[in-house]
C-alpha cells in the first residue's frame, strides 16, 4: 500500500498539464474560449449524458454527481449551435424536456445507439478528382468495435442509373425466350441506360460499385473534407451534429438540427433523403 | 530519466496474468493510463518545440526527432488542415517534424495551452485500447523583414493501449503499455 501511495505522489510530481504557465492574457481568453468547446464527440456525449463535472473531468458511474438531471440541464442548452443553425427553440425546449425527464430520461450510448457519420470525402476516379459521401456506422468485430463502410453516395455513380419507367420505355418482348434471347443483342447495342431491362423493384448497389472501382485500381482515395453526425437515438427526434470552428464559447461539436418524428415512416423518409435514396 | 518516469507510470498499470479478464478497463486504471498516455503527450509537446526552435542545432533537433518518434506506433501519420485550405494533407510522423525544422521563419515560437481533454478507451477488434488526447498548440513565426505568423492549433492525438508481458523474478506479469497514434491537427479560428 505504501508503495502504491509512493509512486502515486510521483505521478503527481510528474503530471502536470500539458501547457505552460506564462500564457499572454489574448491566450488565456482563447483557453477559456476552448475549454467551453466541445472538443471531442466523447465529450458531446459525456456533456450530454452528465457524464463529466465542470473542469471537465470523468463522473463515474459510482459519483454521486454521475448524470444528474441538474447538471444535464446545465450543460445540454450549450450544445445547440447558437449562432447559424436556426434551430426552433420550441422544438429544443421540448427535446431538452424529454431527455432530462425525471421518471424516464434519455442518454446517448455510444455502441448500442442508432447514429453514424457522413464523411464528405474527395477521391481520383479515371483520371478526375470526384467528390462523394461515405455513410460509416460502428459495428462490434472481435474483442471490440471497428467503423464500418455502410453505405455510398457518388453522383459519378447515381447518374448511370436513370430508369425509364414509362410505358415508352425498350424492352425485350414477351416471346424472347423463343428465340435463345437474341433480342438482348438489340436490347444492349448503343445503350448506356440498361438497367430498363431490370426488374420493377430493382435499385443499384452503389457500395459494391465503390468497392469494385477501389479494388480494381480505378478509384484513389485522396482526402477527408468533411464529417457529421446524424442521431436517431432519442426516441421522436432526429438531431445532427457537426464541428462548429469558430471564435467564442458556442464551438466544437454542436447540435446543427432538430427535427421531431411522427412515428417509423417520417424516420425511413429522413433516413433515406440523408443516404440520398429519394 | 524519461525512461524512468515511463517505467515508475507503467509499475502502476502491472498485473497478474488472468486477473483482468474484464473488456472494460475500470476508473482507476484508465486513471493511470491517462497519466502514462498525457506524460507521453508532454514529452512529445516539449520536442515539437524544440524541433521548431530555430536556435535548436541541427544535430539535436535530429536526436529529438528520433526520441519523438520512440513515442509512436510505426506507421503513424499526421493529418493536417488550414482553416484555408480545409483539404487534409497526411505526413509521415518524421517527415511532419522535418517540416517544422524547416520552416522558413527567423524565429518561432511554440506554446501550448493548459487545456487537454482525454477520451474514454475504446476496445478495438484486436483487443487494443484506443483513445484519443486533444491538446491545443500556439504558433508564433517572425521573419527579420518584421513579417510575423500566428495560428493555434487542435491537436488530436491517437494513443494505443496494451496489454504486454514481462518477467519480474520468475513470475510473468502483464502490464499495460502506451504508444501515440495518428495525430489530426486542425487549425483553430479561436
Amino acid at each position: 500500500m505504501r508503495i502504491i501511495q509512493s509512486l502515486t505522489f510521483l505521478i503527481i510530481l510528474f503530471h502536470s498539464s500539458v501547457g505552460q504557465s506564462g500564457l499572454t492574457y489574448e491566450m488565456k481568453e482563447t483557453e477559456n474560449q476552448l475549454y467551453a468547446s466541445n472538443k471531442q464527440i466523447n465529450q458531446f456525449f459525456r456533456r450530454f449524458n452528465g457524464e463529466e463535472d465542470d473542469d471537465g473531468n470523468r463522473y463515474y458511474t459510482s459519483d454521486k454527481k454521475y448524470r444528474d438531471a441538474s447538471l444535464r440541464k446545465k450543460y445540454i442548452p450549450g450544445l445547440f449551435d447558437r449562432e447559424t443553425s436556426q434551430i426552433d427553440p420550441n422544438y429544443a425546449r421540448d427535446f431538452v424536456r424529454q431527455i432530462t425527464d425525471k421518471r424516464s430520461p434519455a442518454f446517448l450510448n455510444f455502441h448500442e445507439d442508432d447514429w453514424f457519420a457522413e464523411v464528405t470525402t474527395e477521391f481520383t476516379f479515371k483520371g478526375r478528382r470526384i467528390s462523394g459521401l461515405l455513410y460509416m456506422r460502428l459495428q462490434q468485430q472481435g474483442q471490440g468495435y471497428e467503423w464500418i463502410i455502410e453505405d455510398v453516395a457518388f453522383d459519378q455513380f447515381q447518374k448511370l442509373f436513370d430508369k425509364d419507367t414509362s410505358s415508352t420505355k425498350k424492352f425485350m418482348h414477351p416471346l424472347s425466350h423463343e428465340l435463345d434471347f437474341m433480342t438482348l443483342r438489340k436490347a444492349f447495342h448503343g445503350n448506356n441506360h440498361n438497367e430498363q431491362f431490370t426488374a420493377k423493384n430493382y435499385t443499384p448497389d452503389f457500395l459494391t460499385i465503390f468497392l469494385y472501382e477501389m479494388n480494381q485500381g480505378n478509384m484513389k482515395f485522396e482526402t477527408v473534407k468533411n464529417v457529421k453526425f446524424h442521431f436517431f437515438s432519442i426516441d421522436g427526434w432526429y438531431f445532427s451534429l457537426a464541428n462548429f470552428n469558430r471564435p467564442g464559447y458556442n464551438t466544437g461539436w454542436l447540435i446543427s438540427s432538430l427535427v421531431p418524428l411522427n412515428g417509423a415512416d417520417q424516420k425511413k423518409q429522413l433516413k433515406d433523403y440523408i443516404y440520398n435514396k429519394n | 530519466m524519461k525512461n524512468l518516469k515511463y517505467t515508475i507510470l507503467s509499475l502502476l498499470l502491472l498485473t497478474a496474468i488472468g486477473s483482468y479478464a474484464q473488456n472494460n478497463v475500470d476508473p482507476g486504471r484508465k486513471q493511470a493510463i491517462d497519466s502514462l498516455a498525457l506524460e507521453k503527450v508532454k514529452d512529445l509537446s516539449k520536442y515539437i518545440s524544440i524541433i521548431g526552435n530555430k536556435e535548436t542545432q541541427f544535430s539535436e533537433s535530429q536526436r529529438v526527432m528520433d526520441r519523438a518518434e520512440e513515442l509512436f506506433s510505426p506507421g503513424s501519420e499526421m493529418g493536417v488542415s488550414s482553416l484555408n485550405r480545409e483539404e487534409i494533407s497526411y505526413y509521415k510522423v518524421r517527415e511532419y517534424f522535418e517540416r517544422l525544422m524547416a520552416l522558413n521563419y527567423d524565429k518561432v515560437t511554440i506554446k501550448w495551452y493548459d487545456i487537454h481533454y482525454v477520451s474514454d478507451l475504446e476496445q478495438q477488434p484486436d483487443g487494443t485500447y484506443v483513445g484519443v488526447i486533444t491538446i491545443y498548440q500556439r504558433f508564433e513565426g517572425s521573419s527579420n523583414d518584421g513579417m510575423t505568423y500566428k495560428d493555434t492549433t487542435k491537436k488530436d492525438i491517437t494513443i494505443y493501449v496494451k496489454k504486454k508481458e514481462t518477467q519480474i523474478a520468475g513470475r510473468i506479469i502483464e502490464f499495460w503499455d502506451v504508444l501515440l497514434g495518428d495525430i489530426r491537427v486542425t487549425e483553430t479560428s479561436a
